[in-house]
């Protein structure tokens, strides 16, 4: 297991190398000046932008920035913000509120999505199977932004239920509603993936065989179509963490959580590089890490890989 | 075999709804004139958010624009963004997936790994990104090679696994010992017998591209609002949600049900070309 | 086996009264549009306790289905439309799943056919023996008993074999075995006897699975008396644990070192293990009645002539009768009293085995028995042993000893040798080692051997699609591994292959035609309007219709698709087929026709085979000489009347011995 889980390490080094240096090109090798951008519509004072490029290293060769960037960021210097904030201290801000935000949808999709899958595998046909296989059709078609306006129409304006929007420092009950739309996706992937599992695995003759030695209906499910359909879900689970928390994004901005994806979205729109490539690099860590996590776990849900 | 899939496709309830509308979406998009005689721009604010009528069934928006119109003339849009993603996507992840299970070795070690970075950095954000730097003018076409950017990825790793499979199957070991040549095969044969996950994920993609470019023009990174979007309309339509929703429901119903036909479509496919898997 | 029943046993089956009685059974199947496919017509058969009773059929005959119906496990859509099925007196068909979840396990147990997908990968062997266990209540029942036991340790028990549920624990296990040394010396026994009791302890003493009363009488076979033995057997045998019992249940199927084997997992074992265990699943809990679905038809012949030889011991000393599916006439007569021969869902043929074999009645039965390799080579033995002309029964008529010597090597491998790197290992394993024969011009050669030994990588490295590690591969006499370009193509021209899986060597998105005009557009061959006549002579050769040339292979069935790969390997007048494993997919009627075409192309064009198989019993029916194969290395190399008259190595004879029905004393007819 220690020899397995090392080479997988080994192997996510050229991974994060490449994904920051991909980011970093897309930030800041691509066209457009942030320096100017910076200035917005006022005109550009050449000195100033000089001083400010000398600063931010914009004026050194782009992978001579890349390496002074990564030897930075292996101390958390992530540098400051045009507005002179250090970007730890805003990503520090953000990040609490965006875990707390994927956790609950995850906790939501996870519950809910296995649950109904698991209803709707077993009693496929009958006619609740038939209306939680639409609902998540239509799930998955509805964009997670018009969700997000039903939800804050329906639920929080019209039947005044829940809050419409967080704020800056918001609770359980502010980011029930966001922490729905933004799970809701997933989880009807989760209820398709389960159920689409289980009835495969039904039909699995090791499932015959367990029938065959005189198991009743009920530990024949649960101990050889449940226990085998539910590996491929806790693997999808596992790899959604990391997409929750760079998913969040669209319902941040709905429901105005000042979180990592709306912290995102306003750096983008300034033009902060060094805030956008950090927070990218992190988002891109944990997605690496859940994915060590995801394997590490299926390796023990799957004796088949073990060691492998 | 693709006899045996059309076989059970023509008698997939799923495939015959999701056919119809999307053959009813298609001549939305190329013949918008026949639906509506309405111009989608000519806006005036003296008809600001006003009640639908007999020739304006959906009503107005907050700019006074005929919000049907606006939906008929904005399907052109999507299915444009959708198709052409999808069509850039499945040759660029087909190319490289194949080149990588055909190759093996350290070919597909590499492409691997640039697979891996790609996955590892997802679509929205970097999609953002790239349009931010670009944001000088918007066209369809920055959207649609943004989206293959990323988009190959999933269809590159699906092609890779395709191929590796077909690869291993005996009629190739056949064909060698005939006097085939490897490129032959896998022109001949390999290919051929990918290309059935590959459709399944192109159909399921295309629905996808949709909503991204729809979130993108929400976001306001996506198509400029000269562009007559859905997203952009939703977009739009925030600010009057509070106090008149349908203007926000009508672009977005359209949205929906257009992602919905090409997602049902997909799994009907699926169903056809691997009855292992049935969805339904 | 057969002559073996005594009448007693035979008296008391019929007083009996039939343990499983099925009568007029009819199986339905209903397809996506509703409509009924007979699957099982009017099919009567009975099984008497402690009888084998085989089914024989070729697939789609509806063997499997009905064994199913009796188990209540039918698969997707088949449900049971007519007739009955009793055990025991009570009537099975219309009962619910929950009541024969009672019957299932305890009452009728089932080996399935595919070892591979029967188990399942993620729990533990012993897990899923202790699952059948659990479901049946014998685990509770087990421990009580156990601690009943340990109570009743002073008071006389009572009964006797494998009733007695009091096993042997592994606790206990060393100090039985010194109480029994000491008290053998304490009665004299020494010597030979002491050693060779003492053997007999080591063997049969088996934790979980030897009980009190086998301990008892064991020793008293050693030579204790009555008192002394039965005061050891109840001091040290008083019951064992779960693990005990299942390693025991492991062992008794034929699993060695069951203890540990029970906490590996499916992947861990190999098909022959995972049989075993899935033969410990089905008898654990002592049924009267095991269904064995073709238990052993996806493992090597000596395996499973292991594996059965071990199966008919287990059950007759537990008294099961046995419900034998196979397709395998030899087999099935071989191991069965009682033979039920099925055809297209209904039951054509049935009554002792040896009389069906004899005297068959139904054409079809007689097709059967006349086209069962197994028994054509039996045949051929004893008309031999009769000294009568065998010559007269073969399909193949071997060529003669002078023209084998004459006849120039058209292909020829020395010293062949293959290597592959395994996964995380640093030594290379040796696929094929040191290898030396030659095929003659116009014979046949066959190489035999089992899964692993290395026959089909030779035949990789004849037909090219291989390079030897060291060694060579000559056809007429010029290395094959130095071929390049226009040679290369000119050498594909004249050697070509059969292979073994007629679903996977044809590309399903090829039509008939195009498959078969592959090889003459790759040599481009003629026009299009003579490549379309070439197509028709070829489909004429294989003894198949023109009209298929529209067709997909996945319209064709298994015996089909092989003629269009015969035909497909004869487009290009080639002078070699390498044959590697073709006819083993197919059902015996079909493999039968298939081999007189190979047989027939042959004597027309002087067509050389290189023959792989697994099948010895098929050798006979096509070869003129024998290579047999193990381990990657040549054991003998024989012509074929040498080879089954005289083997000279033990490996030869063990394969010879495991072809099903060899045993058979067959009347000749």
């Amino acid at each position: 297991m220690g020899k397995y889980l090392l080479r997988r390490i080994l192997q996510v080094i050229p991974v994060v190398l490449g994904t920051t240096l991909l980011v970093y090109a897309l930030v800041f090798a691509l066209p457009g000046d942030p320096v100017k951008a910076m200035f917005g519509d006022k005109p550009v004072n050449e000195a100033v932008a000089a001083q400010i490029r000398a600063e931010y290293n914009l004026d050194k060769p782009f992978i001579v920035q890349y390496l002074l960037f990564l030897r930075n960021a292996l101390t958390l210097d992530f540098g400051n913000t045009f507005a002179g904030q250090p970007v730890i201290d805003e990503i520090a801000r953000a990040f609490p509120v965006t875990i707390k935000l994927a956790l609950m949808a995850f906790v939501f999709e996870a519950i809910f999505g296995v649950v109904f899958g698991i209803i709707s595998g077993f009693k496929k046909g009958k006619w609740y199977d038939t209306v939680i296989l639409i609902v998540s059709l239509l799930l998955i078609s509805v964009p997670t932004f018009v969700t997000g306006f039903l939800g804050q129409y329906l639920l929080g304006v019209k039947w005044s239920i829940l809050p419409v929007t967080a704020g800056n420092n918001p609770g359980f009950i502010d980011l029930l509603l966001p922490a729905m739309v933004l799970g809701s996706v997933s989880m009807a992937y989760i209820i398709r993936l389960t159920r689409a599992e289980i009835s495969s695995n039904i039909a699995e003759d090791y499932v015959r065989t367990a029938r065959a030695k005189g198991m009743s209906n009920r530990s024949v499910m649960l101990r050889h179509v449940l226990r085998n359909s539910l590996i491929p879900v806790v693997t999808y689970l596992g790899q959604d963490i990391a997409a929750l928390m760079g998913g969040a994004m669209i319902s941040e901005t709905i429901f105005n959580i000042h979180g990592v994806g709306w912290l995102t979205y306003q750096s983008i729109l300034k033009g902060e590089g060094n805030l956008v490539v950090s927070i990218v690099t992190l988002l891109m860590l944990i997605f690496v890490v859940c994915n060590l996590i995801v394997d590490m776990l299926y390796a023990v849900l799957d004796p088949r890989i073990r060691y492998a | 075999m693709w006899a045996d899939a059309w076989r059970s496709l023509r008698k997939n309830p799923l495939f015959i709804i999701s056919g119809i509308l999307i053959i009813f979406i298609v001549v939305v998009a190329l013949f918008p004139g026949l639906f509506t005689k309405q111009d989608p721009n000519y806006c005036t604010l003296d008809n600001s958010l006003g009640d639908p009528t007999a020739q304006h069934p959906f009503g107005f928006d907050f700019q006074g624009c005929d919000v049907y119109t606006r939906v008929v003339y904005g399907t052109r849009t999507s299915l444009m963004v959708g198709l052409a993603s999808t069509i850039l996507v499945v040759i660029i992840g087909t190319l490289i997936g194949s080149v990588a299970g055909f190759f093996g070795g350290w070919v597909d070690a590499v492409l691997s790994r640039l697979n891996d970075i790609f996955l590892a950095l997802p679509i929205l954000l970097g999609a953002i990104v790239v349009l931010q730097m670009f944001k000088t003018n918007g066209s369809i076409w920055k959207i649609v090679l943004v989206i293959a950017l990323f988009g190959w990825v999933s269809t590159a790793r699906i092609a890779r696994g395709a191929v590796m499979e077909a690869k291993n199957l005996e009629f190739n070991t056949a064909s060698t010992a005939l006097g085939s040549t490897p490129v032959r095969n896998l022109f001949r044969h390999i290919l051929p017998n990918s290309m059935a996950p590959i459709i399944v994920i192109g159909t399921t993609s295309l629905a996808s591209y949709i909503v991204l470019e729809a979130t993108l023009s929400f976001l306001g990174v996506g198509l400029p609002s000269s562009t007559v979007s859905w997203g952009g309309d939703i977009s739009n339509a925030q600010t009057s949600l509070m106090t008149n929703p349908m203007v926000l429901f009508y672009p977005s119903a359209a949205l929906a049900i257009t992602v919905l036909s090409f997602i049902m479509l997909g799994d009907a496919v699926k169903d056809a070309l691997d009855p292992k898997s049935r969805t339904a | 086996m057969t002559k073996n029943i005594n009448e007693n046993l035979v008296a008391m089956q019929r007083a009996h009264g039939p343990l499983l009685e099925v009568k007029d059974l009819a199986i339905d199947f209903t397809t996506d549009d509703k409509r009924a496919v007979h699957a099982v017509r009017s099919a009567s058969f009975s099984v008497y306790p402690g009888q084998w009773v085989a089914i024989v059929g070729e697939s789609g005959s509806g063997k499997s289905t009905s064994a199913m119906a009796v188990l209540g496990l039918l698969p997707g859509t088949g449900h049971v439309v007519g007739g009955s099925i009793k055990l025991d007196g009570q009537e099975l068909t219309g009962l619910k799943q929950k009541d024969f979840d009672k019957l299932r396990g305890s009452r009728m147990g089932l080996v399935p056919q595919d070892p591979m997908s029967n188990l399942n990968p993620v729990w533990r062997i012993g897990t899923q023996v202790q699952e059948s266990l659990k479901a049946n209540g014998m685990d509770v029942a087990h421990e009580k008993r156990s601690a009943l036991a340990k109570a009743l340790a002073g008071a006389e028990v009572e009964v006797r074999g494998k009733d007695d549920e009091t096993f042997l624990g592994s606790d206990k296990l060393p100090a039985l075995m010194d109480a029994a040394k000491t008290a053998l010396q304490e009665a004299g026994v020494s010597g030979e006897a002491y050693d060779q009791a003492l053997a007999e302890f080591e063997r049969d003493w088996v934790p979980g699975s030897e009980t009190r009363w086998r301990v008892a009488d064991s020793l008293v076979k050693a030579g204790l008396d009555e008192d002394k033995a039965w005061d050891i057997a109840k001091r040290y045998v008083t019951g064992s644990t779960m693990d005990d019992r299942i390693a025991g249940l492991l062992a008794e199927a034929g699993l060695p070192d069951a203890a540990t084997r029970a906490r590996q997992y499916p992947h861990e074992f190999s098909g022959g293990m995972r049989q075993r265990a899935l033969i410990a699943i089905g008898l654990a809990c002592r049924p009267d009645l095991l269904i064995a679905d073709e238990p052993t038809s996806a493992l090597d012949v000596t395996v499973q002539k292991k594996i059965l030889d071990h199966l008919h011991m287990l059950t007759d000393e537990l008294g099961t009768a046995v419900l034998f599916i196979t397709h395998d006439l030899g087999l099935a007569a071989e191991r069965a009293q009682h033979i039920v021969v099925m055809y297209k869902g209904q039951v054509v043929e049935s009554g002792p085995s040896l009389e069906v074999l004899q005297h068959p009645q139904h054409p079809y039965t007689k097709r059967l028995v006349a086209a069962a390799p197994s028994l054509a080579s039996q045949r051929i033995i004893s008309a031999k042993e009769r000294g009568q002309d065998a010559a007269s029964l073969m399909e193949h008529h071997v060529v003669g000893e002078e023209k084998l010597e004459k006849s120039e090597n058209i292909i020829t491998v020395e010293h062949l040798t293959r290597e592959f790197k395994l996964p995380r290992k640093k030594e290379m394993f040796k696929a094929v080692d040191d290898v030396s024969f030659s095929v003659k011009r116009g014979t046949t050669l066959a190489i035999v051997g089992e899964s692993g030994s290395g026959k089909s990588t030779v035949a990789n490295m004849v037909l090219k699609l291989l390079e030897p590690t060291s060694g060579k591969a000559l056809y007429e006499g010029k290395d094959i591994a130095s071929f390049k370009g226009k040679e290369l193509l000119d050498f594909r021209r004249h050697v070509q292959p059969v292979f073994q899986n007629p679903y996977g060597s044809l590309d399903p998105m090829y039509s008939i035609f195009r498959s078969i005009e592959e090889p003459l557009r790759i040599h481009g061959i003629g026009d299009k309007t003579s490549r379309r006549k070439r197509v028709r002579e070829l489909l004429d050769m294989v003894e198949m219709p023109e009209s298929v040339m529209g067709r997909y292979p996945n319209e064709l069935s298994g015996g089909q698709r092989q003629r269009i790969a015969i035909a497909r390997a004869m487009a290009l007048d080639p002078d070699v087929i390498v044959c590697d494993e073709a006819v083993s997919a197919l059902d015996v009627l079909v493999q039968d026709q298939v081999l007189r075409l190979l047989n027939d192309l042959q004597a027309e064009r002087g067509l050389s085979y290189l023959f792989i198989t697994h099948d010895l019993a098929v050798v006979r029916q096509i070869a003129d000489e024998v290579v047999v194969m193990q381990h990657g290395k040549l054991v003998e190399h024989a012509t074929t009347d040498e080879v089954f008259d005289h083997p000279k190595m033990q490996y030869t004879r063990d394969l010879l011995d495991a072809i099903p029905g060899g045993k058979l004393q067959l009347g000749l007819d």
